[in-house]
């Protein structure tokens, strides 16, 4: 998704800086967008290491004008079962670093009177399958969080949103809906999974300025699907 | 311009205040009615300004009362406890704000001042 969102931020004339966390997932990034490097930038940012967060910025002392947040660690488990040390580090890692990550990135736009903060969260966030607990957690606690953002930060022009994609075939979902093809399509009252591009082109609307309306607030994308109680046709 | 000089003009800037009615012994909550939101908006503006880091608990006495709440953490000599927490402020200044603590928030210019120096 982050780098279908990429493209079409590029393809409008903007020049948007993607995160990795491994030179791998820098590679990976060069590897995908068919651009030149100078249409585009890189930094490194891992939420398991706290010594990024101090040298994100390091190539734009001036921080951000619009944040796209896609990160998210997978640890899928019961609740019952979950390993407690591996549940320290996710939500250290999904909410602790988060915040922090967020307290950096607002002050600077503090300083600009400026900001537009969209959250990739999750259908899940509200509706989580078995297994899903500490995604749903680890969402609704971003989600928290971009919330009072815009509640407290308002005033210096700061705002934000959060999306609830539903079923996207793409990473983590592609496989679950290649599997359950036949019995998902049968869920979604209007018989459409979401793309990638789906989600990016959405977002590329949220961070627009006819969207300034969307503040403070969490928006579901999931075809109607979480809208009824069970839609089988 | 000096610390307090820049200190004032910021103070001025973001309450929309007169910088000739702000001082060192102004309080920013009691006098100048100083809301959250303004306190952060100066720790970002003291941060920039000053190329601090700035630790928002710490430099707005944020935590003053938590740590008084706390009587089992607190040895005999209160004085000495909360020059260990707030290392910036002089244990007179300490004192000021221990005995000014019934009459209401207590931060004032002149400490903003202290932290900036500290740090520095």
């Amino acid at each position: 998704m982050a780098i279908e969102l990429a493209g079409l931020l590029i393809e409008a004339g903007l020049r948007p800086i993607l995160s990795f966390r491994s030179p791998e997932g820098r590679e990976k990034i060069m590897a995908a967008l068919p651009f030149s490097i100078d249409l585009y930038q890189t930094c490194g940012l891992d939420f398991s290491r706290r010594d990024t967060l101090s040298t994100v910025f390091d190539d734009l002392p001036q921080g951000p004008d619009y944040l796209v947040d896609f990160a998210q660690g997978d640890y899928e488990t019961l609740v019952s079962s979950a390993d407690t040390r591996k549940t320290d580090c996710f939500l250290e890692e999904n909410i602790a670093f988060r915040a922090a990550f967020l307290k950096k990135t607002t002050r600077l736009m503090i300083k600009k009177k400026f900001g537009r903060l969209v959250f990739v969260s999750s259908g899940a966030a509200g509706r989580p399958n078995q297994g899903q607990g500490f995604y749903a957690a680890s969402k609704l606690a971003a989600e928290a969080l971009y919330k009072n953002i815009a509640l407290e930060l308002g005033s210096f022009g700061i705002s934000s949103v959060s999306l609830r994609p539903g079923y996207v075939a793409c990473g983590r979902g592609k496989s679950f809906i290649e599997n359950n093809q036949d019995r998902l399509i049968r869920q979604i009252p209007n018989r459409h999974w979401l793309s990638s591009r789906d989600v990016a082109e959405t977002i590329v609307f949220l961070l627009s300025d006819g969207a300034r309306g969307f503040n403070a607030t969490e928006l579901v994308m999931d075809g109607g699907i979480g809208s009824g109680k069970h839609f089988f046709a | 311009m000096n610390v307090i000089s820049k200190v004032i003009e910021s103070l001025a800037d973001i309450l929309d205040f007169d910088p000739n009615n702000i001082g060192p012994e102004t309080y920013l909550i009691r006098d100048l009615e100083a809301e959250s939101i303004d306190l952060l908006e100066l720790a970002v503006v003291l941060n920039t300004e000053f190329k601090i880091e700035v630790d928002d608990d710490e430099i707005f006495l944020k935590t003053l009362r938590i740590y008084l709440d706390k009587p089992k953490e607190c040895p005999k000599d209160m004085g000495e406890y909360m020059m260990e927490k707030y290392p910036y402020l002089t244990r007179e200044r300490i004192k000021e704000i221990l005995e000014d603590l019934p009459h209401g928030p207590v931060i004032k210019v002149k400490d903003l001042v202290s932290y900036i120096n500290w740090k520095n």
